[in-house]
């Protein structure tokens, strides 16, 4: 353990078996094999270096995440992973950071510190799982659980109109917003690439199955229920779908129609928004350090000297 | 006249919020010390910015303790008061600290009025048989704190009290210079240095009192410093390089003081937006091997707990301040206690295993962090530093204590870990899981969680793995059991009464323990620094005394003993008692101490 970091030197190959761990503890049909999949197949596709690379997660079904990539990771607690993560891109600029968290973890236990991250824009990947309730805890309301879904909480069906996350999260300010499905892996590892790429918190918004406790949500046999963004500063349609689906032309520049979009009932896949010119707190922070004239701590007491 | 000699003196100059008491006692201990005597000094102030003047709640002031002597805590009784007005002296002397001589300066401004109050109050201090010194500001003072829009009076105090303990005026003026030179135009600043004067003056000729403590001047470089700020300036000498906090009293200054200068020594202040943010940035950021430290208070502690048991079973490194105040709750954010040891050594859920160190001075708080960022590295625990409100912001003067610019903790110098009494850990502690590697370490890809694991890190819930994990973690406080030296004793080695405490108490107890032994009584005293674990040869120690007794400023009484108490009773099974648990928010005194001791041995 020291300030000074061993550095590793890119010289493995990347693969998804090189990335395997161990077979995933999820139910049959989970979406989360479709996301963990996604994130191994774009480390693949970038040749990410295992060792560079740190998946944060919270608590939950999307908190096994990291155990099942073969990178460094963090399985924190319940909601927290931002705040884990926030601390390495500060500490470790160097490294790869990607955080899996899920509805719960996002938006109801931790939905102060997405708030923050969302506002600091420090550089991660942020993936929220979202299957619209609690699952690990066995069917539970969550804040995107649907209204009259029937919970073990609300057995009488969910009381609320679940929260709208990219709602919420455009609110906030943000710099990337995206949204993807568990059972698109094109368009999640094009999702992955953009969120990569830019520079800040990459707000991606997972649309995932359930089916042990919600078989109906989330027909992915079907595509009349939502509608691809399309633009050439966005991500393009999943090519295998993007024919049976409606596709909407939308800037990812343009605020007001990303508001409008995230309004409307109907679901969207796509980027949202990006805004590359929002200042980072990482780099802020990181630049502080680099541009004051650094001090030996020989005098270090004489600010206090009588 | 003659002035009087005397070793040792304390005084107290109480104002209301906002009329400069602080300031006034910063210049006065700085003169002091200049005059090379030892000084202490306990600022009491109230937790809001500024309450309404002429309240109990807006007393600001000061205590000073000055000797010839190296003093160790903010000591005993009150010689002298000097008091704004009635209310803020009527406030404090409810605290009851005064000594029976105490001579009170009662300033009679306000007096025209409030008639009533004054005499009651006048009364009072004659029932007490206090000797009362009415006094008011002439009147050119008073027009001069007019045409200053009512600011300045604090100047004249510090003139009577620069009288008062016969100390150069000139000494107190450069001072004055030094504090407010750059920041006041010049007539400002020559008109609140002619209020000095006249308050000088004033004593000279009006008030019949005149000290003198004599102060030897030493050659060495000498430092005043409070804790928190010490505290600051160990972290940066102890090679964190992350500071991660949310703002809470009594905490929040060693996030001021390093939000100036961390930058400097490669170090960032990351503010977040709440007290388990912070400790899961400084937690992310041990995980990638840079060490980070968070600090807070009780209130902030409760929220951390989940995270502190996580760092224990994840094996990440991380160390957290708590600056103590009054609890439960929110308390009384501005006033000492030490009653968050249970809430440290207990806090988290299940079994969570981690090390608990105290600060019992400010060179205490310059080394501490050495010390925990030792022990969380080399086994891979939280480590807790405990300070107090009373540590965190009494001001002392010391010679200027020694930087070790560490960089790796097995360059921790011997003399840091004697202080704390602790000897180097050995090399190979084993630890839950083998592999420890630091992101960007090739072929290293540990994972961490906190769910149970065997020793490759894969998640396990069996029996045998889950037992083992416990007993893995269990000997690392082992280890530092049979590392831990004989905390510091004073006073005999057996006999009647020991007395027991930990952090702050370190100076009352060494000062009680040597009043007894003036007395005769067969008394020891013994301080802990490292509060958790505690050390093995304990038994022995206590096994030389007919009573083993703890002073705490904690709640206890006959049938729920204090924090220490309680912890000492079920690590020896010997029946610790606390003579002195109070929880007044105010810090012990060692006659407080001594009336105790004698009055269990007279038993």
């Amino acid at each position: 353990m020291s300030t000074e970091v061993q550095k590793s030197h890119g010289v493995e190959t990347v693969t998804l078996k090189s990335l395997h761990t161990e077979n995933p503890r999820w139910c049959v049909g989970c979406g989360d094999f479709g996301v963990v999949m996604a994130i191994k197949r774009f480390m693949v596709d970038r040749q990410l270096t295992a060792a560079q690379t740190v998946n944060v997660s919270g608590i939950g079904c999307s908190g096994r995440a990291p155990n099942y990539i073969n990178t460094y990771g963090v399985h924190s607690i319940h909601g927290r992973p931002i705040t884990v993560a926030l601390g390495l891109a500060l500490a470790r600029p160097d490294l790869n950071v990607f955080i899996e968290s899920g509805d719960g973890d996002a938006l109801s236990i931790g939905g102060n510190h997405l708030i923050h991250g969302i506002n600091k824009n420090f550089n991660c990947v942020f993936l929220l799982f979202d299957n619209e309730l609690y699952a690990l805890t066995k069917s539970q309301t969550s804040p995107t659980t649907r209204k009259g879904h029937k919970t073990n909480t609300q057995p009488t069906g969910t009381y609320l109109d679940p929260l709208n996350p990219i709602l919420l999260v455009l609110g906030i300010g943000p710099s990337f917003v995206a949204t993807t499905a568990d059972w698109m892996p094109d368009h999640f590892v094009n999702t992955l690439q953009a969120a990569f790429d830019h520079n800040g918190f990459s707000f991606v918004h997972v649309t995932q199955r359930c089916p042990h406790f919600d078989e109906e949500n989330f027909d992915h046999k079907i595509t009349s229920w939502f509608s691809f963004l399309k633009h050439p500063k966005g991500i393009a349609p999943d090519k295998r779908i993007a024919d049976k689906a409606e596709v909407v032309e939308h800037d990812p520049t343009d605020l007001q129609s990303a508001f409008k979009l995230a309004a409307n009932p109907r679901r969207h896949f796509g980027l949202f928004y990006i805004n590359p010119d929002k200042p980072r707190y990482d780099e802020i922070l990181q630049n502080q350090v680099k541009n004051t004239l650094q001090k030996p701590r020989t005098k270090l007491l004489d600010y206090f000297l009588l | 006249m003659v002035p009087e000699q005397k070793k040792i003196s304390r005084f107290e100059l109480l104002m209301d919020a906002g009329f400069g008491a602080q300031k006034a006692g910063d210049i006065l201990i700085r003169a002091f010390a200049k005059t090379g005597k030892y000084v202490y000094i306990e600022p009491m102030f109230p937790a809001e910015i500024s309450p309404p003047p002429r309240t109990r709640p807006s007393m600001s002031g000061v205590i000073i303790r000055l000797a010839d002597f190296d003093i160790t805590n903010v000591g005993n009784n009150t010689d002298l008061m000097i008091a704004q007005h009635e209310i803020v002296l009527g406030r404090r002397l409810d605290d009851e600290e005064e000594n029976p001589h105490c001579q009170i300066l009662l300033d009679m401004e306000d007096q025209r009025d409030n008639p009533t109050t004054y005499e009651q109050l006048i009364k009072r201090v004659k029932d007490l048989g206090l000797n009362i010194i009415p006094f008011e500001l002439d009147d050119a003072s008073k027009m001069l704190i007019r045409g200053l829009g009512g600011s300045g009076k604090n100047m004249f105090y510090i003139g009577m009290l620069t009288h008062i303990y016969n100390t150069n005026p000139q000494v107190v003026i450069d001072e004055i210079k030094l504090t407010f030179g750059k920041k006041l135009p010049q007539d400002v600043f020559d008109r609140n240095i002619k209020i000095f004067e006249n308050g000088y003056k004033f004593a000279n000729e009006h008030v019949p009192l005149c000290y003198e403590v004599t102060g030897k001047l030493k050659n060495t470089e000498r430092v005043l410093i409070d804790g928190n700020s010490s505290l600051s300036m160990g972290i940066i000498d102890a090679g964190i390089k992350l500071y991660a906090g949310y703002p809470i009293t009594p905490a929040s200054s060693i996030m001021h003081t390093l939000a100036k200068i961390f930058p400097a020594y490669g170090g960032m202040v990351h503010q977040a937006e709440d007290e388990i943010g912070a400790i899961g940035t400084a937690i992310g950021s041990y995980f990638g091997g840079v060490p980070a430290i968070t600090c807070t208070s009780g209130p902030g502690l409760s929220l951390k707990q989940e995270f502190i048991g996580y760092a224990a079973v994840a094996e990440v490194p991380v160390i957290i301040v708590d600056v103590q105040r009054s609890g439960p709750s929110t308390g009384m954010p501005t006033k000492t206690e030490q009653s968050d040891l249970p809430a440290v050594i207990f806090g988290s859920h299940g079994d969570y295993t981690k090390i608990v160190i105290s600060v019992a001075n400010v060179i205490d708080c310059f080394y501490a962090p050495h010390v925990a960022r030792y022990l969380a590295e080399k086994l891979r625990l939280p480590v807790f530093i405990m300070s107090e409100f009373q540590t965190a912001n009494s001001y002392k003067v010391i010679d200027k204590p020694k930087v070790t610019e560490m960089n790796k903790v097995e360059e921790i110098q011997d003399f840091v870990l004697e202080r704390f009494h602790i000897q180097r850990l050995p090399d190979n502690i084993e630890m839950v899981r083998t592999n420890q590697a630091i992101p960007g370490t090739l072929g290293g890809t540990r994972r961490v969680t906190g769910l149970n694991t065997d020793q490759s890190g894969s998640v396990n819930y069996f029996s045998k793995a889950s037992q083992r994990a416990h007993a893995v973690r269990n000997e690392k406080i082992h280890v530092v059991r049979r590392a831990l030296t004989k905390p510091e004793m004073f006073g005999e080695q057996e006999g009647e009464v020991l007395v027991a405490g930990w952090g702050s108490s370190r100076g009352v107890i060494e000062e009680a323990i040597s009043l007894c032994q003036v007395d005769g009584l067969k008394a020891g005293g013994i301080h802990f620094k490292i509060v958790y674990p505690l050390p093995l040869m304990l038994k022995e120690i206590f096994s030389k005394f007919k009573r083993i007794v703890t002073v705490e400023v904690a709640y206890g009484d006959e049938m729920k003993p204090s924090p220490l108490a309680m912890l000492l009773r079920a690590e020896t099974l010997f029946d610790v008692r606390p003579i002195l648990s109070k929880a007044t928010g105010r810090p012990l005194t060692p006659r407080g101490i001594m009336a105790k001791v004698k009055e269990i041995i007279g038993k």
